[in-house]
């Protein structure tokens, strides 16, 4: 039973890194702009299915580098075409333009790759256990939980060592101040929210390897990202990533005993954390109006 | 100034001609468009949502045997139009919605669907309601032949109890007797893995493990981790669609292939095809498989759908459409009425002709409980057969009346009223 437990908490904190990659693109977007993106499992698909385009073109490697980019290119364009419109507004403007947006997401995946399930090949040496005993542990999710930490020191880097992110930090504490210093606030919203969706983006790609490759994939996985984010503590990103890994291992070690409330508990989880810390773990009370 | 000419007399009559010339024509032609006028079947299927390419596959092979039904003469001389209306995947409400849609504005003479159990089980109350003759085409779950059954709703695909059946002792005799479960949390998880403790209890095997895992779950790794620490000899998946994919893909990737028999009841060519080839593994059931090379005018038939479904085989779903679809041609035509209840009473026992049936043995409705007596064909997954999208071997042929509960132990009180 200890070593179920020991395993289970291991292996969450693995699924727990993959939703904090989806979790701080959604996070970076919803601090900068107050845009909560429903469309953001959208974009992870639109990455998928980029990817497994690629594959017989560029190989698994070539796709995971190029599938992200196409998709944040693509998050660019919705930005300057549609999201941009409904900055200033009531947030709710913005949350039911990207609602709608997530089913036209979702239909245009289904429409241009079919309805069917796709066969997404990983390399056959990741896709295989590294010891017999911790079977769990494939070298796919080594890998990924490898490239997750990569992305999330480099992200972290690039908030606090360069100027755009400390634009981007600036601007998600007081924009006002930030666009009377003459920062063109238009362009750093846009590159902002185009780093959001490079990772929803690469998130996608990572997904597809360890699941079924369908128009849904992205739905199922937005849920607790958005979980991760609140129980995290909105305005935080270290607080979204902890968030991930939280609901990641107390899934897994909930496994264990109660399998049936697997998924339920994230939720329980998060009702909790609402109620005895209505902020977040490391949320700033107040940050996000 | 001609026209002036005209004596007013001769007008009168000319005028009294052309009228009843016109009547001659019209009249004919009114009665005949009333006796032309089709016949309507109805198919509440999903179209958008999880079960999506599952109830768009069941309408192509109904738009198959339409086609094939209306070459024939349609049905008692009258062309036939299929109706369709998408139930969603997973509002019922919306569903029943559709189904009284097509009963009471469209007409329908007929009713075909639902892929969702839960649909099958509120759309044949409707029906039922407005007497129409029913045919469930791919909800599973056992009650709509058993103790939810009706006198005028039948049913094409297995109920979860015949499936269990066919595989379970090939599974216990071949792979050995310990058992884990890995088991989605609704009726039709439920109703599989009670019908495999069922048989595991008769033969004497042991059930080391089971888990419910939530409908719609996308990481399996912490019950794969539970079923391995368990050291079952096989480990089943009782998952549907998306779901089993998932489960299937994951264990690959942990390798418990290598180590334990993985197996199930249901599975489905949607399944294989989406899955990598290497987790294209473990011992199932299908319902109807598209490579039967001595099985006469199947292959007529996967041609046909060929040429429907963008150059793809036939699955069980084009089969369930094209078997419902026909099943009421076929009926109607014989006894020469679209009368329900009489309908009803012709197809108890109602054995399909071998160019709708597509199957090696006798295939018919059942009596009591009129649920199709079909074969079930119990194999093996493959990473590749001889052509690209042969990813079954079928192993053994079991019979349907070998594999369903009698009647009287379905629960189903059969009631004409």
């Amino acid at each position: 039973m200890t070593q179920q437990v020991l395993f289970s908490v291991f292996n969450g904190l693995i699924i727990g890194a993959f939703y904090a990659l989806m979790a701080l693109g959604l996070s970076l977007i919803l601090n900068l702009s107050g845009v909560i993106n429903f469309a953001h499992g959208g974009f992870l698909a639109i990455g998928a299915y980029l990817a497994y385009t690629l594959i017989p073109y560029l190989g698994f490697w070539g796709a995971l580098a190029v599938a992200p980019l196409l998709t944040a290119a693509i998050g660019l364009l919705v930005e300057r075409l549609l999201i941009r419109r409904l900055y200033g507004r009531d947030p709710l403007y913005s949350l039911l333009l990207t609602f709608g947006l997530a089913f036209v997401l979702e239909d245009g995946t289904r429409y241009i790759w079919g309805p069917s399930s796709l066969p997404f090949e990983i390399p056959h040496w990741l896709a295989t256990p590294l010891s017999s005993d911790f079977f769990f542990l494939t070298g796919y999710r080594l890998f990924m939980m490898l490239l997750v930490c990569a992305a999330v020191a480099i992200l972290f880097l690039v908030l606090n060592r360069t100027r755009l992110g400390m634009r981007i930090r600036a601007g998600s504490g007081d924009l006002e101040m930030v666009s009377a210093l003459g920062v063109n606030v238009r362009l750093l919203r846009n590159v902002n929210f185009g780093l959001g969706i490079y990772m929803a983006g690469l998130a996608g790609v990572l997904a597809a390897g360890m699941l079924g490759l369908q128009p849904t994939i992205g739905s199922v996985l937005i849920m607790p990202s958005f979980v991760a984010i609140i129980v995290g503590g909105l305005g935080s990103l270290p607080g979204t990533l902890l968030g991930g890994l939280l609901i990641g291992v107390t899934s897994g070690v909930v496994t264990v005993f109660f399998p049936s409330a697997s998924e339920a508990v994230i939720y329980v989880m998060m009702g909790v954390v609402l109620l005895v810390r209505p902020h977040g773990l490391l949320g700033e009370e107040g940050r996000i109006q | 100034m001609a026209e002036q000419s005209i004596n007013p007399r001769r007008r009168r009559i000319l005028q009294a001609a052309a009228t009843v010339g016109i009547m001659q024509m019209t009249g004919p032609f009114i009665i005949k468009a009333r006796g032309e006028q089709a016949i309507k079947i109805g198919l509440n299927d999903p179209l958008t949502g999880t079960y999506a390419e599952l109830g768009k596959n069941e309408q192509i092979g109904c738009e198959y045997a339409i086609e094939q039904i209306n070459a024939k003469g349609g049905i008692l001389g009258r062309q036939v139009q299929l109706v369709v209306e998408d139930s969603t995947s997973a509002d019922t409400g919306a569903a029943v919605q559709k189904a009284r849609k097509l009963i009471d504005r469209d007409k329908v003479d007929f009713l075909l669907g639902n892929v969702n159990s839960a649909m099958a089980l509120a759309t044949a109350q409707v029906s039922n309601e407005r007497r129409i003759f029913h045919v469930v085409t791919g909800g599973h779950t056992d009650a709509v032949t058993g103790s939810d059954c009706h006198w005028n709703v039948f049913r094409v695909c297995n109920t979860t109890r015949m499936e269990t059946n066919a595989v379970a002792k090939t599974l216990f005799n071949k792979y050995g007797k310990k058992w884990y479960f890995i088991t989605p949390d609704y009726a039709f998880g439920h109703t599989l893995q009670q019908g495999f403790e069922a048989s595991l209890k008769q033969f004497g095997g042991t059930e080391v493990g089971a888990d419910l895992v939530p409908l719609g779950a996308s990481d399996f790794s912490s019950y794969l981790i539970k079923a391995q620490a368990a050291n079952p000899d096989v480990i089943i998946f009782l998952q549907a669609g998306q779901d089993m994919i998932n489960a299937l893909k994951q264990a690959v990737q942990f390798g418990l292939d290598k180590r334990f028999h993985l197996a199930g009841a249901q599975q489905e060519l949607e399944v294989l095809d989406g899955l990598p080839p290497n987790a294209r593994v473990g011992t199932w059931v299908f319902e109807w498989y598209w490579k039967q090379p001595n099985v006469p005018h199947v292959a007529e038939f996967v041609a046909g759908i060929r040429k429907r479904n963008g150059g793809k085989v036939p699955t069980a779903r084009h089969w369930f459409g094209y078997v419902a679809t026909w099943t009421c041609a076929l009926i109607a035509n014989q006894e020469k009425t679209l009368d329900a209840v009489k309908l009803a009473k012709a197809t108890e026992n109602f054995k399909l002709p071998p160019e709708v049936a597509l199957m090696p043995s006798d295939t018919f409705y059942r009596a009591g409980d009129h649920q199709l007596m079909p074969t079930l064909y119990v194999g093996h997954a493959q990473e590749k057969g001889s052509e690209a999208e042969d990813l079954f071997q079928v192993d053994e042929l079991v019979k349907g009346v070998d594999a369903a509960l009698p009647v009287a132990e379905t629960g189903c009180q059969m009631k004409w009223n």
